[in-house]
C-alpha cells in the first residue's frame, strides 16, 4: 500500500463529511500553479509557452495560502512551471504543512538536490518527481539529455533524507510497455514510495501534436502495463482509478475535483483546459457550465482525456462512497491482475524500440484491445 | 464551447486510437477588421487563445500593449470584458469590448514555431555527432 494510513483517513473523512452534509461537487486536490517558468522544455507540454512578463510573475505566499484555505481541498498539488524556481518555495510549502495538506510538489528535479537541505520532512510533504522512464526514454521525453541523471540523484538523496517520495511518469503514443515495466522496477529500486501514472492530454499549444494517445489505445496501453503486477510495484493513487486506465471501469470527469489556481485566477474548468477564469473558488463552481465538459458532452477537447487530474477524483469519491467501493480498492490494491492475454501483447514487437524512438511519422503497433 | 463546433459521439470517443492534434493558427501580425460587433467577438476570442502579448488601440486613442488571459462575454460589447496584463504593471486588468477600437497581433507567438519535427531532427543529429543534446527554454529577457 503506498499511501500512507493517515492521508487515507484524512481523505475519507472528508469525502463523507461531504456527501453526509449534501455536497456533491467539492475539490479533493487543489491544483496550485505558482508560475509557470520551468527548466525544461518538453515537446509534449503545452503549460509555459507564454511571453517572458508573464513567466516572471509568480504567486506570492499569501496568495497561495488564500487560494488553498478558500478551497479546503485536502490536498495540494504543486505543479507549474518548475516549482523550485520559486523563491519563496520552501516558505510555501512551509505555511501548507502548518495547514496540515497533504502536498505533492511535482518538480522535474534538475535542482532537488541542491534544494533539499531547505526542507524538512513531513509526512504532510511528498517530492513527486517526474520521470518518464528509462534514462533515454525520458531524456528524449523532456527533450534534455542529462535529466534522467540528475532526477535519480535527486530521488535518491530525497529518500536517503527521509522524504515521501513519488515518480510521475506521463505516457504518449509510442510507449513500449515492456520498458515501462522495466522502469517501474528501476523506480521501486530507488526506494520510492509509489508511482504515478497518467497518459498525456493534447495540449492544444504543445509543440508535439501528433503522439497522443485516443481512449482506445490508452486502455490497450495500461493494461499491458498494469496487468501480471509485481509485488514490488506500489502505485500512489486510487486502484479504480488504474482500473479504468486498463478499461475495467466506466467513469465521467470530475473537473471540479482538481481545481487549478495560477497567476490567472481560478481555472475554467480544469487543471488541463483553458476556457478562462474566474476571481474565486465559489464563482468558479457556480458560474463554470459544467455539462459542457468531458466525455459525455461530446466536447472534443474533452473527447481523448482520461488524464488522472479529472478521472482520479471520481475514483476516489467512488471508493470512498460506499461499501462496494471500499472493497474495490482494497481488492485492487492486493491484486496482481492476473491477465493472461495482457501477457501476449507484452510478448508483441514492441511499437518503438530506443532505436525507433524517433520515427514518430511511422505508425504505432495497433495492440489488440481486450476488454474496453 | 462554442454550439458550431462539432461534437463527438461517445462511440467515436470510446473508439479513437490516436487523438487529433490541433492544427495552429498563425496570428502574428494579424489585425482584424473591426467591420461587426461579431468581427470585434470573435477577434477577441482568438486573442484570448493567442499565447503572446497584442496590442489595444482604444477608442480614447490610448494604446495596450497586453496579454490577454481571459474574456467574459455577454449580450452587449459593452458588458462583455477581456481581462489581461502589461508588461509594465503587477496586477490583473480589464477593459470592456465596447472601448477597444482596434487588436494588433503584435507580440511573438511563443506556441508557434516549435515543431516536433524539428525537435526529432535535431535530436537526431546530437546523437550522430556524439554531442549532448537539449532544447532551452527561452530567455526571460
Amino acid at each position: 500500500m503506498a499511501v500512507p494510513i493517515s492521508q487515507m483517513w484524512t481523505v475519507a473523512t472528508y469525502v463523507l463529511k461531504k456527501r453526509l452534509s449534501g455536497n456533491h461537487r467539492y475539490p479533493l486536490v487543489l491544483m496550485l500553479e505558482p508560475l509557470f517558468r520551468c527548466n525544461l522544455a518538453c515537446a509534449g507540454c503545452g503549460k509555459v509557452q507564454y511571453p517572458p512578463h508573464i513567466l516572471k510573475k509568480q504567486l506570492t505566499p499569501e496568495e497561495c495560502f488564500a487560494a488553498v484555505e478558500e478551497c479546503g481541498a485536502p490536498m495540494v498539488s504543486i505543479p507549474g512551471g518548475e516549482p523550485l524556481l520559486h523563491p519563496q518555495i520552501v516558505e510555501i510549502v512551509n505555511g501548507l504543512i502548518a495547514r496540515k495538506k497533504y502536498i505533492y510538489l511535482c518538480t522535474n528535479a534538475l535542482e532537488l538536490k541542491r534544494r533539499l537541505p531547505e526542507f524538512t520532512p513531513s509526512k504532510y510533504l511528498t517530492f513527486s518527481v517526474h520521470l518518464d522512464g528509462d534514462r533515454e526514454h525520458h531524456d528524449f521525453s523532456v527533450c534534455r539529455e542529462g535529466g534522467y541523471d540528475l532526477a535519480v540523484e535527486g530521488i535518491k538523496e530525497a529518500v536517503k533524507r527521509g522524504f515521501r517520495v513519488t515518480t510521475n511518469a506521463t505516457f504518449f503514443d509510442g510507449t513500449d510497455p515492456n520498458n515501462v515495466r522495466g522502469f517501474f522496477d528501476d523506480v521501486m529500486a530507488m526506494g520510492v514510495e509509489g508511482i504515478v501514472l497518467s497518459p498525456g492530454y493534447s495540449y492544444e499549444n504543445a509543440p508535439d501534436q501528433n503522439r497522443f494517445l485516443g481512449r482506445a489505445r490508452v486502455r490497450r496501453l495500461f493494461r499491458a502495463i498494469l496487468s501480471n503486477r509485481k509485488p514490488t510495484w506500489k502505485f500512489n493513487m486510487s486502484p479504480l482509478f488504474l482500473e479504468f486506465l486498463m478499461g475495467d471501469r466506466k467513469y465521467e470527469c470530475t473537473p471540479w475535483g482538481s481545481p487549478a489556481y495560477n497567476i490567472f485566477g481560478w481555472q475554467r474548468p480544469c487543471y488541463l483546459l483553458q476556457d478562462g477564469y474566474a476571481e474565486s473558488f465559489k464563482e468558479l463552481l457556480e458560474t463554470t457550465r459544467w455539462e459542457e465538459y468531458g466525455v459525455a458532452s461530446g466536447n472534443p477537447k474533452c473527447a481523448n482525456c482520461m488524464v488522472s487530474c479529472g478521472y482520479e477524483p471520481t475514483a476516489v469519491i467512488d471508493g470512498f462512497g460506499s461499501l462496494k467501493g471500499i472493497w474495490g480498492m482494497i481488492r485492487g490494491t492486493f491484486s496482481m491482475y492476473k491477465d493472461e492475454h495482457a501477457l501476449r501483447l507484452l510478448s508483441e514487437p514492441a511499437p518503438h524500440g530506443p532505436a525507433t524512438l524517433i520515427q514518430i511519422e511511422k505508425p504505432a503497433q495497433v495492440f489488440e484491445e481486450t476488454n474496453a | 464551447m462554442t454550439a458550431e463546433v462539432l461534437k463527438y459521439t461517445l462511440e467515436q470517443v470510446e473508439a479513437l486510437e490516436l487523438a487529433p492534434g490541433t492544427e495552429h493558427q498563425k496570428l502574428e501580425g494579424w489585425i482584424p477588421e473591426f467591420a461587426s460587433d461579431e468581427d470585434i467577438r470573435q477577434a477577441l476570442e482568438k486573442a484570448f487563445d493567442y499565447r503572446g502579448d497584442v496590442t489595444l488601440t482604444l477608442k480614447s486613442g490610448e494604446k495596450i500593449e497586453a496579454f490577454i488571459f481571459n474574456r467574459r462575454t455577454g449580450a452587449t460589447l459593452a458588458d462583455s470584458y477581456v481581462q489581461y496584463f502589461t508588461p509594465k504593471a503587477p496586477e490583473k486588468r480589464k477593459i470592456s469590448y465596447a472601448e477597444i477600437a482596434r487588436l494588433e497581433f503584435t507580440g511573438k507567438d511563443r506556441a508557434a514555431g516549435k515543431h516536433w519535427e524539428d525537435w526529432v531532427k535535431a535530436y537526431n543529429e546530437k546523437k550522430a555527432s556524439g554531442e549532448k543534446y537539449a532544447l532551452h527554454p527561452e530567455s526571460l529577457e
